[in-house]
């Protein structure tokens, strides 16, 4: 023990020289106002930015999922032309996937995956901040298209040569391309900085099976985007490089072969449907045992079928190929593997079935997405296994079919998933529950709306109706669900509308005092994360967890008598932390982190409009991993605490050991 | 309000109605959806198969569709079963259910019965997968069809087409430049068509299709599924009518602007009706008037250098005045070269580069014998037979406005900036190109 009586900021035991010249190195130290917002390197902080960034996207694909069904509610839709609706339908499917569902997910990641294995951050929490600012910019930049000229027009999908300069001579492709490499490396360094946290990081005793299936399921993800984000890079930039400097690795003419792309672009795209679905799956596997009274069944097979997922993603993507002419050996082998891939999807389902089986059930607001999920995955997941049927998916593929499909498994599955954590973790984020009221309109009128809006997708694309058409003439039989179809977007757009009320309602309620705080441990839950309290302190918990056992917290509130019959041995309240620790040392805030990130969108400008742009975006991001790098670890003059007041003994340096690994890191 | 006695057998406010709600709503979209199509006069509808391939296909997915549907009923049966059987309002202290973990047997046993159903639909799919790719059955008819923006070519051969034999030049100039020839055999294709396939009924055509711009797919959902079109390759597929009637079908790998203004019919005939649009196909198109023919004769002669109209000013002859068909065909000759083939017309000027980004335009040879024209999106005839002139004399008004083309150019038919003189002639030029189709043919088109 005796080494962390030693200063910690160095761990030499002597005190290092405060190195600041010009002030440019010193460590920012707010601790309000939005400047501790952009300095901070706090995972929670940073995933209630990763949330909040998310859900100003969602309504930006939102809306544009609106200005599509007004489009398509009748036949000949005249409200948008050819040009603006393939630029609209593009960016709501990469708004969805890219500045949506994928930092929503993060944010879950970034929030929860600390606190469930019981750590004080992330390992790297200045990477945890830069991989943020690039999401953020990235997403910006990527948005920013509309000013300059429109969004990208080739689809989500992008498929060559109708990506090249030649066919979409507009600026748009060249803002997916670069804007996806940023956030491409916004998920890359997550993903190594989240798969570090879980393998080191993880708090006495929390053995890899000791882990919430939710952190399991964020750990394969983080595993698959560490794989795939590397396959779409290649592929971004060699279109950047078609596109920007005349190479050839998609251009016909030239001798290229399209199919390249496909190949690349699946490769990547279908693990990133499962770096979707499984925080998803993640979220239900922790809500359905909390509001079921009962531990989930089967956590063994439910964490085994999320690894049987993750590795049997990456040998399916040719499914989405089927009709690309890969021949009749690719197309039955990328058949059967996409059948049996829904094998473990079906033990989950079956697992969450059967852990509310005999349970209690409680259906508080977390509780209905909860098991609303399961249905309407089962639906995506059901038509998923009609389009592995190869032959017949001659006839679905590329018909809104398939938009029915992936939208049950996008939003039926993983957007209903993210609105029941959100009301889950509401409390324990902020401190206060979300109304449970206009919790359950929000729930129905989602339910409601996203099943006529994407159940009738089904016939649609069975009586033929192309995807990604600007409109439909009259005649085809298309008319009245298409109608029913833009209805139900339009009660999908009421309910997101009663979130958003929701969210401002119980906010103002709770600052007046109308609402209580909802303690740390509002729904008797299981996992650590409630084990402190809420809203969780910036140290996380006061000291460090023991773990002896899957669902720790809850066992510390619940033992069982002679006749194994649970028993009540404390309250929530009584076990979990008080949060007001002030001497544990945390790594410091930094800026670096943002000032790199911004030089990438300036050499993407400059890589678009004039490469001299380049020149001050790479000084930037040179000049801010200098920083980063000569940036002292921590202010040795105000060594411990919040790092805003002397700390006259090193005190508890147990909890403080994790935190120094992580200032370093 | 009904009291709730026992705090886990009453249902909760939440899903009182709930269950019911959602069971009426899921239930009808869902499984409604998988297993019945619903509206009738779905021309592109795919429960409706008329053809031996997409019958396979049809009896292959309904099954499917049907256990799936009882799968489905099955989990949400369950779940709302769970919802109304396990529901409690609050929770109390002593109130626990018993703490189960798991049951490894039954786990294995929803791991292997999942795994079996999907064996057996596996075992289908595979040899239906099979006879779906097996081609050149009997190597009657061989069809290219290279898709482009935004509109299909269909290229026909005599006695096949074997892109591992032949190759054809006027399929991708570039494509061409790319391919070692060797060993291969230049072949040209009969007849060249622009948006409607025309095939005998219950024979397998055998077709082949590519792209000459970017990806596109080829679908006519009566009688078979889809391939891609892709530019470099050329990719085998089949299809067969059963009857004779009017398929309809849309380009559906996304192709840019216009890519909703991509569509494409096949037309199924007896073998007596193809034989004859065949030979009427195979013949050259002609002036409508002697003075015409003779004016076209004159100006194939000075191409051929046979006629030098330097040396005999005197004998060269004024472009045709009398007919209006014969002065749109003089327009045509003139204006629409450029882009355009009509084989008799103006094939010795017709340079096989079309200024298009695709390098090709449709052929025009025999243009009033189709009733649709710009992609399949509009109709020639009107239902009672007669010509739909505004839409046609509109089109040649102003292309860009009746289907979009980018303002850079190059895809799709230009503004030509023509006088309504010259739109009124070219009108009649055009109708003057070939056989009306029969009039069962041009109802079947519409599709109100």
């Amino acid at each position: 023990m005796a080494i962390i009586e030693q200063p910690l900021a160095i761990g030499t035991g002597r005190a290092p020289e405060v190195r600041s010249p010009l002030g440019v190195f010193a460590r920012p130290t707010a601790k309000g106002g939005w400047r501790s917002w952009v300095t901070t390197v706090d995972h929670k902080k940073i995933g209630i930015m990763y949330g909040a960034a998310g859900l100003v996207f969602f309504l930006v694909g939102g809306i544009e999922a609106l200005l599509i069904r007004i489009q398509l509610a009748r036949p000949d839709g005249s409200l948008l032309s050819a040009e603006t609706y393939n630029q609209i339908y593009t960016m709501h499917g990469v708004t969805m996937i890219f500045l949506v569902a994928m930092p929503l997910g993060a944010a879950f990641s970034n929030y929860f995956i600390p606190l469930q294995v019981g750590a004080r951050d992330v390992a790297f929490p200045r990477l945890n901040a830069f991989s943020f600012w690039c999401f953020l910019v990235g997403g910006l930049f990527l948005s920013s298209s509309w000013i300059f000229g429109g969004g990208a027009d080739g689809g989500w999908f992008a498929y060559a040569p109708n990506t090249g300069v030649a066919y979409s001579p507009g600026h748009g492709m060249d803002f997916y391309a670069l804007g996806l490499q940023i956030t491409g490396i916004a998920s890359l360094v997550g993903a190594i900085n989240l798969i570090t946290t879980v393998l080191n990081m993880r708090t006495k005793g929390m053995s890899l099976m000791r882990m919430p299936v939710l952190t399991w399921m964020l750990l394969v993800t983080q595993f698959l985007l560490l794989f795939a984000i590397p396959v779409i890079t290649v592929a971004l930039f060699l279109l950047t490089f078609d596109r920007r400097f005349g190479a050839n690795f998609f251009r016909v003419e030239a001798g290229a072969d399209p199919l390249l792309w496909q190949h690349l672009f699946w490769i990547f795209g279908h693990p990133e449907v499962y770096v979707l679905v499984l925080p998803a799956f993640g979220i239900v596997s922790e809500i359905i045992p909390t509001f079921s009274r009962k531990p989930i069944f089967g956590y063994s097979f439910m964490v085994g079928s999320g690894i049987a997922i993750g590795f049997m993603g990456w040998g399916v993507w040719a499914h989405h190929m089927f009709v690309s002419g890969i021949g009749p050996l690719s197309v039955t082998a990328f058949s059967l593997s996409t059948m049996f891939i829904a094998v473990p999807t079906g033990v989950k389902i079956l697992n969450w079935l059967a852990t509310m089986w005999g349970g209690r059930l409680r259906f508080e607001v977390p509780m209905l997405y909860a098991i609303a999920v399961p249905a309407m995955f089962t639906i995506g997941g059901l038509s998923g296994v009609t389009h592995s049927v190869s032959p017949a998916d001659t006839q679905q593929t590329d018909t809104y079919y398939i938009v029915a499909h992936f939208h049950y498994v996008v939003f039926g599955g993983i957007i209903m998933a993210f609105y029941g954590g959100f009301y889950f973790w509401w409390p324990k984020i902020f401190g206060y529950k979300l109304d449970s009221k206009l919790g359950k309109v929000n729930f129905w009128l989602q339910l409601i709306g996203m099943n006529m809006t994407f159940g009738p997708m089904h016939i649609l694309g069975l009586q033929g109706m192309s995807r990604r058409i600007d409109h439909y003439s009259p005649g085809f039989g298309f008319e009245f669900w298409n109608l029913i179809v833009s209805i139900g977007a339009f009660i999908i757009a009421l309910s997101v509308a009663s979130f958003l009320v929701n969210v401002v309602l119980s906010t103002v309620r709770y600052k007046r005092g109308l609402i209580p705080p909802a303690g740390p441990d509002p729904w008797d839950a299981r996992s650590l994360e409630w084990m402190t309290a809420s809203p969780v302190p910036e140290h996380n918990f006061d000291e460090e967890i023991e773990v002896r056992g899957l669902d720790e917290f809850w066992h510390r509130k619940y033992g069982y008598d002679k006749d194994h019959k649970v028993v009540r041995i404390a309250t929530g309240e009584e076990v979990a932390h008080k949060g007001d620790n002030k001497n544990v040392h945390l790594p410091s805030p930094s800026y670096w982190p943002l000032v790199v990130a911004l030089g990438l969108p300036l050499i993407g400008y400059g890589l678009i409009f004039n490469l001299l742009l380049t020149i001050p975006g790479a000084i930037l991001l040179l000049g801010g991993v200098y920083g980063w790098v000569m940036e002292p670890p921590d202010d040795p003059n105000k060594a411990h605490g919040h790092d805003d007041h002397d700390d006259p003994s090193p005190g508890l340096a147990l909890a403080s050991v994790g935190a120094e690994e992580v200032g370093n890191g | 309000m009904k009291r709730i006695s026992s705090p886990h057998t009453g249902s909760i406010g939440a899903f009182r109605r709930g269950p019911r709600r959602a069971l009426a709503l899921v239930g009808t979209l869902g499984v409604s959806a998988f297993v019945t199509s619903c509206a009738s006069g779905a021309e592109l509808d795919t429960m409706k198969p008329k053809g031996p391939t997409a019958d396979d296909l049809h009896n292959l997915i309904v099954p499917v569709f049907i256990v799936a549907g009882v799968v489905l009923a099955l989990v949400i049966g369950g779940t709302i079963l769970m919802i109304r059987k396990f529901g409690v309002k609050e929770y109390t202290e002593v109130d626990f259910p018993e703490q189960i973990h798991g049951n490894t047997r039954l786990e294995i046993g929803w791991t292997i019965v999942p795994a079996m159903i999907l064996a057996v639909v596996a075992v289908f799919t595979v040899s239906v997968l099979q006879t779906q790719n097996k081609y050149h059955k009997d190597q009657a008819l061989s069809v290219v069809v290279v898709g482009q923006q935004w509109w299909w070519e269909y290229r026909y051969y005599d006695g096949g087409f074997d892109p591992a034999k032949n190759y054809d030049l006027g399929i991708d100039v570039r494509l061409n430049e790319i391919q070692n020839h060797k060993g291969k055999t230049e072949k040209h294709p009969v007849i060249v068509t622009a948006t409607q396939l025309v095939v005998p009924v219950g024979t397998e055509i055998d077709l082949y299709i590519t792209s000459r711009d970017v990806n596109h797919s080829h679908w006519i959902p009566a009688l078979n599924g889809k391939r891609d079109a892709i530019p470099g390759r050329i990719q085998p597929w089949k299809i067969e009518a059963d009857d004779p009637g009017v398929y309809f079908g849309q380009c559906t790998e996304f192709c840019g602007l216009s890519h909703s203004r991509m569509r494409m019919q096949v037309v199924a005939m007896t073998d007596a009706d193809f034989q004859t649009w065949w030979a009427q196909q195979k013949a050259p198109a002609t002036a409508t008037t002697p003075e015409g023919q003779a004016w076209l004769d004159q100006q194939k002669a000075i191409t051929a250098g046979t006629f030098n109209s330097k040396v005999d000013p005197s004998k060269v002859l004024a472009a045709p005045t009398a007919s209006a068909a014969d002065r749109g065909m003089a327009i045509f000759r003139g204006q629409c070269t450029r882009c355009h083939l009509a084989t008799g017309i103006n094939e010795d000027i017709y340079t096989g580069e079309a200024q298009q980004v695709s390098k090709a335009a449709p052929n025009l040879t025999h243009f009033s014998s189709r009733t649709t024209y710009a992609g399949g999106i509009f109709n020639l005839y009107n239902p009672d037979g007669t010509v739909n002139r505004p839409q046609l004399e509109a089109w040649l008004r102003n292309p860009p406005k009746e289907k979009p083309a980018y303002a850079v150019g190059e895809r799709g038919m230009p503004n030509l900036q023509l006088s309504e003189p010259q739109i009124n002639d070219l009108v009649e030029y055009l109708l003057s190109t070939g056989t009306k189709p029969a009039a069962e043919i041009i109802t079947k088109t519409e599709v109100e």
